[in-house]
């Protein structure tokens, strides 16, 4: 205890000692960027991969679901809708656990995917909630990387067991069943097997907390193959509450088996089922011993398929002879197990299924593409279509304004879809360029064609937008020499150089000068070529051929920016080739780089756009269980390579992105999210503002508008929109109490259109927003004294007063290029044109932030579209017009506001002093019968509405005026005319009723001693 | 068998017991404290807040009153036109209809949750165990790019569409200073059903000597006051739904 406050005490003072003479400001994190934000695209139209659901033991509307990268989703609607609740930790999920005595509040979370194809991503342990998802914390298991399974004791919340399917790539002795009996606080390891096989499933006998049984599942992946199944593989049960378990194998197969899919009957706990791998006799089991023998019922193709896929049994809660087996399509029994038939059409993959608790014929599907639900017993399926899950392999950008981002997903295609749509990005704007996995896509630099591409090269496709043609262009064996080895996840390349220059690479790196019609190798097999790594049988007890493990391949290929004859290509085997003279010559620099292991998978390699012996390397070593981060830079073509990764970052590396302005600034993806520096990689911050600690596959740059543009494997695109201020931050802006960014001009895009056809229930993402943007850097958040922030005139006049972004960091505030919008007469509805404010025109405008009593001011240029039709001098006349009626509109407010003053004066009058009555009467009644003619004093806002009057119709033209861009038609200009000669009738009506009626009545005051009226200035009534 | 014997190795687990030199009173208290103590926010009978309500590049006057025995009323003026918008006299709720323009009481629901939330006035967290109110100190947590104590305030449930739902809000408070900067509330209805409304609460001064945040900013609108009022008069009949007028005209 002592020492350890010695080591706390000295821990503190040697910070303190750092601080005072590290005198560089670093900030970190949130402190940094402040509130910056990203935004989230989705899409959602194909959804991703489902892991686990979950659902309410007696509230059928609230439901859970635990995804392969996105993390963990909430619906209080029954389904309809979900919501994600587990942002900020890793997205990975292996189970979500309800605890039965506390439905409403307490959950559980095990993270790390268990349907372990080649791209799962990790866990990083068991999390606990206590208010339904709105906090959580995590309870250890931090080296399990996948936990299959929770049960709670539904008479005791403090008793639980924890299934630990464990490390995919490697050996651990972090696997096997815990058991709590304080809620979380300790844990046993109650049964263990060896360090190469994990629980991949346990189950609770729901009448029974004391009977378990445990599926123990052997198992093995590589970069190049994965085995299911071993002699360790085992079925255990125990009748004791954990203390002692015994293999249930009466029936079973003889000889090594593979993972198990099991489940109990709820309402007959004595039945049992078990789904078995083996080389024989596989299929389905029943016991209706609880286990003390089996009986094989059924081998079909839909309940032994692809095991370390599909191993999920759910008996439904009240009839036990209804049972589904996940699979490719998912397989439903009604006679106990004796005879299957497939699911209704859905997304293929099926990983869980849970029934309705009140409706029998109600049940929830998890797919690779989503939740379904079915009201019809599995019959008809419909999609959830606000789970924006999708999983990216890669994406790209094109150059489009707004710019288009395109990508390949986890079983779910190729897709194109743009970053900004006329009422948000929905699933209709999302374009199909592939089937099956898709992978990378790329856009033709210059022509409207677009790459892609299926699992394995098995398929690249070149498809012309315009002409709706696709052609297979992937480069084929050629007789006499070696069979073409492509990645699962292939590699493709445009070149910034030759616009119809297209690389490919398997072994070789492959090149076509004409868009991939015909191709030439400019490389000898780059890889290491490993007999030992080319396992054509992978799989195990079943075996599973899907080319999904392909490995001594080519990976990633990056020509250089600068040169076109400078190629990286970095192998899965660990690589990293270059070239200087276009493919004549390669060196394997890998031997170069300190530190990293051998044969280390390279993920990524960054050309950089600033000097050409500049390169950035990833490298990847989770597929041989080695979770570090290694991300290297080299500044003379690979001869020397220096680490740049720090303790900052979280999770293994797989892409990095170079600022095109700024070398120091890079950006990381990782497993666990998005790292950024400014300083070259001396220190990392990891990015949250609505960004999810997802893993980040690849990252793009896009070039006109900044934007950092990610492919997540598990929530889909998300944008963090102009990224330039973090090019701009240096010790000198960090130092200053408020600082201004430079920013862009912004552009008034003259354009208007229709948009949002989805329905609530559908996602949709967000827009970038068109408005300008104030973008500034506050040393501490603004908590005490007034802070306001408006944009002025050159001259100094207010335009607008903005709502100023307060926190310490960055800060982006927008602005809708609209001034204030115009005092408007009072009637006795709203005229909804009143509400428009007009836009300003281009020009330059100042920015001025005051806190407390100091001032700072930066100014914001503002720039007409330079892609409209419309001339300037249209604009001027259109300027000309709005303010025009903008003054007629507040000509109008001034008159009402003279008349209702009269009015109130002459009615308070006449009613204290009798005496009055005539005098004032015919002040009211003479400004009331004009005002009438003015705005509306009856009716509603909606189909009570009043006959308009010279208020309604006139903000009417002034509205439509002011929101078009091209100057005012005539017939506009002959309608204004209309209301202007009204106007001034009526102004000219008020004075002749002033001088008579009112002048007579303020003699009558000035004679009775009465106070006459005030009426404020224009001027001051405007400003009111 | 060895693999099947218990293995007694507990796993001792960093379990988030990590030693905070805060608990959720005493920031609350130092909250109290630094903004004017706890006797001058109990004193407080009533409020009278004015100011501005940006939204949607509109801008709307509005006052806002509450009492200590929970009525309120909101006060806005739009195109000239002055006129209670919304208004709770303690048993009866009602807002205005925005077609018609006339009173409309709100549903039951709205109603039943209004009156539980009576109390709050001024401050929830003011003497929150006797309201029964219960809070938790989260952790530490940076939002805004400052570190704040995350502390979660749990209210009496609300009755969302016939359901009793726990009312939970967190509130970021600033370790330097201890007043709140952030609010955080789940979204219970409507599309966007179980997201969160981060609340930006800043431009703390002082009125007679208590300390009030003058702005209060969110997603959807800012509140900006201009002045508040404490104990202001108040008519009561305001706070009223105003019942229909027949008139009847004599024959």
């Amino acid at each position: 205890m002592n020492r350890n406050l010695f080591a706390a005490v000295f821990g503190i003072l040697f910070s303190l000692g750092m601080q005072s003479q590290d005198i560089n400001i670093v900030l970190k994190g949130k402190e940094l960027f402040g509130n910056l934000k990203a935004r989230q695209i989705g899409p959602a139209l194909m959804s991703g991969r489902i892991i686990d659901l979950e659902n309410h033991p007696t509230n059928s509307k609230v439901m859970y679901a635990g995804t392969a990268g996105g993390g963990v989703w909430k619906s209080e609607n029954g389904g309809a809708t979900f919501a994600s609740v587990f942002d900020d930790h890793a997205q990975s999920i292996g189970v979500v656990a309800i605890d039965p005595s506390d439905p409403d509040n307490t959950v559980w979370v095990g993270t790390g995917e268990i349907w372990t194809r080649n791209s799962v991503s990790i866990g990083d342990g068991l999390y606990k909630s206590n208010d339904g998802g709105a906090n959580w914390k995590k309870i250890g298991f931090e080296n399990s990387e996948r936990i299959s399974s929770i049960e709670i004791n539904p008479k005791n919340s403090n008793e639980v067991y924890v299934g630990v399917l464990g490390a995919l790539w490697g050996d651990s002795e972090d696997r096997g069943v815990y058991k709590t009996i304080d809620g979380g606080k300790t844990w046993k390891k109650i049964l263990y097997v060896n360090e190469k096989t994990g629980v991949n499933d346990l189950i609770m006998d729901p009448t029974d907390p004391n009977i378990l049984y445990a599926a123990m599942w052997e198992f093995r992946r590589t970069a190049w193959g994965f085995n299911s199944g071993g002699p360790s593989s085992a079925l255990y049960k125990s009748t004791d509450a954990g203390k002692t378990w015994n293999k249930i194998h009466n029936g079973f197969p003889k000889g090594d088996l593979g993972r198990f899919a099991i489940a109990i009957a709820p309402s007959n706990p004595k039945t049992v089922f078990a789904v078995v791998e083996s080389k024989e006799d596989k299929g389905l089991y029943r016991s209706d011993d609880a286990g003390a023998s089996w009986e094989l019922l059924n081998g079909d193709f839909g309940l032994v398929v692809r095991p370390f896929y599909f191993s999920r049994l759910v008996v439904h809660p009240t009839n036990p002879n209804i049972l589904v087996k996940g699979g490719l399509f998912g397989s439903i029994s009604r006679d106990g197990g004796k005879t299957f038939k497939n699911l209704g059409n859905m997304h293929a993959d099926i990983h869980d299924i849970v029934f309705d608790i009140n409706n029998p014929d109600a049940m929830y599907v998890g797919t690779d593409g989503g939740v379904y639900r079915s009201w019809d017993g599995g019959a008809t399926m419909d999609m959830v279509d606000n789970l924006p899950l999708s999983q990216f392999y890669h994406i790209s950008v094109d150059n489009e304004e707004p710019y288009n981002v395109y990508g390949g997903l986890q079983d779910n295609g190729s897709w194109w879809g743009p970053s900004s749509s006329p009422g948000g990005i929905e699933a209709r704007d999302w374009n199909r360029v592939g089937v099956g996995d898709g992978f990378r896509v790329l856009k033709h630099p210059t022509k409207n064609i677009i790459y892609s591409e299926m699992q394995g090269a098995q398929n690249v496709w070149r498809y012309n937008v315009d002409k709706n043609y696709t052609k297979s262009i992937q480069p084929l064996p050629i007789k006499g020499e070696a069979d073409l080895r492509f990645n699962w996840n292939a590699p493709m390349a445009v070149s910034d150089h030759q616009p119809d220059r297209f690389y490919m690479g398997s072994q070789f790196l492959h090149v076509s000068n004409d868009m991939g019609d015909n191709w030439k190798k400019i490389s000898p097999d780059l890889t290491t070529n490993d007999p030992a790594k080319q396992d054509k049988e992978s799989g195990g007890i079943s075996t599973d051929k899907s080319g999904a493990e392909t490995h001594t391949t080519i990976f990633t290929i990056a020509e250089s920016p600068i040169d076109e004859k400078v190629i990286w290509v970095g192998t899965d085997d660990g690589n990293v080739q270059v070239t200087q003279d276009g493919g004549k010559t390669w060196i394997n620099t890998v031997a170069n780089i300190q530190g990293l292991p051998k044969n280390t998978w390279v993920y990524h390699i960054e050309a950089s756009s600033h000097k050409k012996g500049t390169a950035y390397a990833v490298f990847d070593g989770h597929a041989s269980g080695d979770m570090n981060t290694y991300v290297y830079k080299t500044s003379d073509f690979g001869n020397t390579w220096k680490s740049i990764s720090t303790d900052d970052i979280i999770g293994f590396a797989r892409n990095i992105q170079e600022d095109y302005v700024n070398e120091d600034l890079l950006f990381l993806g990782t497993e666990f999210g998005l790292f950024i520096t400014i300083d070259g990689g001396q220190n990392w911050s990891r990015f949250t503002n609505n960004m999810p600690a997802t893993a980040v596959h690849f990252i793009d740059l896009q070039k006109k508008t900044n934007d950092l543009v990610m492919g997540t494997h598990g929530r889909g695109v998300i944008i963090i929109d102009d990224i330039s201020p973090l090019r701009q931050i240096n010790q000198e802006v960090l130092s200053k109490e408020v600082h201004f960014f430079d920013t862009k001009p912004s552009i008034i895009k003259e354009e208007g259109g229709f948009g949002g056809g989805s329905t609530e229930l559908q996602f949709v993402g967000d827009n970038p927003g068109s408005n300008a943007k104030i973008i500034y850097y506050l040393k501490k958040r603004h908590t005490f004294g007034k802070m306001t922030l408006a944009i002025q005139d050159e001259q100094g006049n207010e335009i607008a007063s903005l709502v100023p972004g307060k926190a310490k960091g960055i800060n982006v505030v927008d602005w809708n290029f609209r001034r204030k919008g115009p005092k408007v007469a009072a009637g006795k509805t709203f005229t909804f044109g009143g509400f428009t404010a007009p836009r300003v025109a281009a020009g330059k405008y100042k920015v001025v932030l005051k806190k407390g009593k100091k001032q700072f001011e930066s100014s914001i240029t503002i720039k007409s579209d330079p892609t409209s039709l419309i001339t300037e001098a249209e604009r001027i006349a259109h300027q000309k017009t709005t303010k025009r009626l903008f003054d007629d509109m507040e000509d109008l407010a001034y008159l009402v506001y003279k008349i209702d003053q009269n009015i109130k004066k002459a009615e308070e009058v006449s009613k204290n002093d009798a005496a009055s009555k005539k005098v004032a009467t015919a002040v009211i009644d003479q400004l009331n019968a004009l005002k009438e003619t003015l705005v509306v004093t009856t009716g509603d806002n909606y189909v009570d509405e009043a006959e308009p009057q010279l208020r309604e119709k006139l903000s009417e033209l002034y509205a439509e005026v002011a929101d078009q861009f091209e100057k005012p038609s005539l017939s506009q200009l002959e309608n204004k005319e209309v209301f202007e000669t009204m106007l001034n009738d009526a102004k000219a009506a008020y004075e002749k009723i002033n001088s008579k009626q009112i002048a007579k009545l303020n003699r009558y005051l000035e004679k009775t001693g009465g106070s006459p009226l005030e009426i404020l200035e224009k001027q001051k009534f405007l400003s009111k | 068998m060895n693999a099947l014997k218990s293995i007694l190795v507990a796993i001792i687990l960093a379990i988030s017991t990590s030693f905070y030199a805060q608990t959720a009173d005493e920031v609350i208290d130092n909250y109290f404290e630094n903004t004017g103590g706890k006797e001058n926010w109990e004193k407080l009978e009533g409020l009278e807040m004015i100011g501005v309500m940006k939204m949607q590049g509109m801008e709307i006057p509005f006052e806002q009153l509450s009492t200590k025995d929970g009525k309120q009323v909101v006060t806005i003026e739009i195109q000239g036109n002055r006129m209670v918008w919304s208004a709770f006299n303690g048993e009866t709720s009602w807002e205005r209809n925005q077609m018609t323009m006339e009173a409309e009481k709100s549903n039951n629901e709205a109603t039943e949750n209004k009156k539980k939330q009576v109390k709050d006035f001024p401050d929830p967290l003011l003497n929150y165990k006797e309201k029964g109110y219960t809070v938790e100190l989260i952790g530490k947590e940076t939002v805004d790019g400052t570190e704040t104590f995350k502390i979660k305030l749990t209210k009496d449930p609300i009755l969302i569409n016939g359901e009793s739902k726990p009312n939970i809000s967190h509130y970021y408070f600033d370790t330097e200073n201890f007043v709140p900067i952030i609010v955080e509330t789940e979204i219970n209805e409507g599309p966007m059903k179980g997201q969160v409304v981060k609340s930006s609460i800043s431009d703390y001064q002082e009125v007679n000597g208590v300390y009030f945040p003058f702005t209060i900013s969110n997603q959807f609108q800012t509140m900006g006051f201009k002045e508040i009022k404490l104990n202001p008069e108040i008519d009561a009949a305001i706070f009223e739904f105003p019942e229909k007028i027949v008139e009847t005209k004599k024959e």
